[in-house]
């Protein structure tokens, strides 16, 4: 938690000396990163927080939204379901993101809801709402689809997305039950590991 | 009500800091569109909204290119552009090519970026079709047969607006049929693989994953080349052919 509020805060520092520190530390990135895309986003407590603060540690995200009865819960608890197949020490090494493709009414109190719904541990996981216009950008890096349907309801790719620390994705894993599949779990671990 | 609508006019007529881009007022209404979700029966409603008048040309990127340069195509990460971006240019940062041109070679993230820059977003394929429904006389010309059978050359050197004194559509807006093919903002949805459902039903959910999308009306071959064509594409992708333009939301 503390390491993710001195990002926090590093990352308001790079803001506040604008684009030119951003994008010096964008040009040391892979070219395949997914954090090569520059985004804001606002956390579950209200925090702006950039998408590259993710940087540095291996993270598992997928895209969701709050008002989503069937699947989202699903990809919820199959993170989860993988935090408990991991030891201690990969628990802690691990970052979960759901961005949400809902912005206009995924508030931060809405994502609170879902962390106490779902007894989110929030020094690993973090809810967050792209802006409007970032949400197509950040779908199409993560590979992800969907669509709003006129009941207010949304197409959407359910998967889970495993990145290493620089953002490479490395493993992709369908929600289609409660559990993640065991290929990925692995992969997981093995990404886990070679972190240092 | 008179001075909103003076304002917004004053906004649309108003160049972009970094371009020229002229946006024209599209007003909203009902309308069929060629392709149908699995969601969706009914006519579908298009909001009014802005659309650039032409297609976002060589010399309005290359400007774009000079104030943002991480765009530039030795510097962009091969996560947003594959290697045929900005190819047929003579330098990284000079295009060397007729300015007024539809720009080609361009990314959907590099289009999506570029709309951005000029405080807009890539149109999508709702809006996009709806405008290009529209031949010189008429809105919806989708009944004329004979301008219909000349889509066929959407895309091509032969397309109806591809020569530069074509007549704009009923709209005020030129190139829908020209030379290029046009990103949207939505492109990815034009394919129904891959897809979960999030509503409630599970049947549903099973169904859904064998694609969501099929056609009204089989006839319109030009606009299902069209979909079938950006169905194809990631979003790194670019071709020679392939070129966008911008639509803003009515404030």
């Amino acid at each position: 938690m503390k390491r993710m509020f001195k990002r926090f805060f590093l990352g308001l520092a790079l803001c506040a000396l604008a684009v030119p520190a951003l994008a010096g530390e964008a040009a040391a990135l892979p070219g395949d990163s997914v954090y090569q895309v520059q985004s804001s986003l606002t956390d579950q407590d209200g925090r702006t927080v950039a998408w590259q603060d993710l940087r540095g540690r291996p993270a598992v995200v997928s895209m969701f939204y709050a008002n989503c009865h069937l699947m989202c819960p699903l990809i919820v608890a199959s993170g989860k379901a993988l935090q408990k197949r991991l030891t201690p020490q990969e628990y802690a090494g691990l970052d979960l993101a759901m961005l949400s493709i809902d912005p206009a009414r995924d508030t931060p109190a809405a994502l609170r809801e879902v962390a106490t719904t779902h007894q989110l541990d929030l020094d690993r996981w973090h809810l967050l709402r792209p802006s409007d216009g970032d949400v197509r950008t950040l779908a199409a890096a993560l590979g992800v689809r969907y669509r709003a349907q006129p009941d207010g309801t949304f197409n959407h790719t359910s998967v889970l997305i495993l990145l290493d620390r620089e953002g490479r994705i490395v493993a992709r894993s369908e929600v289609t039950g409660l559990q993640p599949d065991a290929a990925f779990v692995d992969k997981v671990r093995e990404t886990l590991a070679a972190a240092p | 009500m008179l001075a909103a609508s003076l304002v917004w006019f004053a906004l649309l007529a108003a160049p972009s800091p970094a371009t020229s881009t002229e946006f024209v007022a599209i007003p909203g209404g009902e309308f069929r569109s060629t392709i149908r979700y699995a969601e969706e029966d009914a006519p579908r409603h298009v909001d009014g909204f802005a659309m650039s008048r032409t297609p976002v040309t060589v010399a309005e990127f290359e400007a774009f290119v000079d104030t943002q340069p991480q765009w530039r195509r030795d510097r962009v990460p091969s996560l947003l552009a594959d290697r045929g971006y900005l190819a047929n240019w003579q330098d990284a940062d000079r295009s060397g090519i007729d300015g007024d041109a539809p720009v080609t070679h361009v990314s959907w993230f590099a289009a999506d970026a570029y709309c951005k820059s000029v405080g807009a977003r890539l149109p999508d394929w709702s809006e996009w079709e709806y405008v290009a429904a529209a031949s010189p006389t008429q809105r919806d010309a989708r009944g004329d047969a004979t301008w219909r059978a000349r889509l066929f050359d959407d895309g091509t050197p032969r397309g109806i607006d591809a020569r530069a004194n074509a007549v704009p559509n009923a709209y005020g807006v030129s190139g829908l049929h020209g030379t290029t093919w046009e990103w949207v903002g939505d492109f990815s949805t034009l394919m129904g693989d891959a897809d979960k459902r999030g509503g409630e039903d599970g049947d549903r959910l099973q169904f859904c994953g064998s694609g969501g999308l099929s056609f009204n009306n089989r006839d319109d071959y030009a606009v299902l080349k069209r979909v079938a064509l950006l169905s194809a594409m990631e979003p790194r992708s670019t071709l020679g052919n392939l070129g966008f333009r911008c639509a803003r939301s009515t404030p």
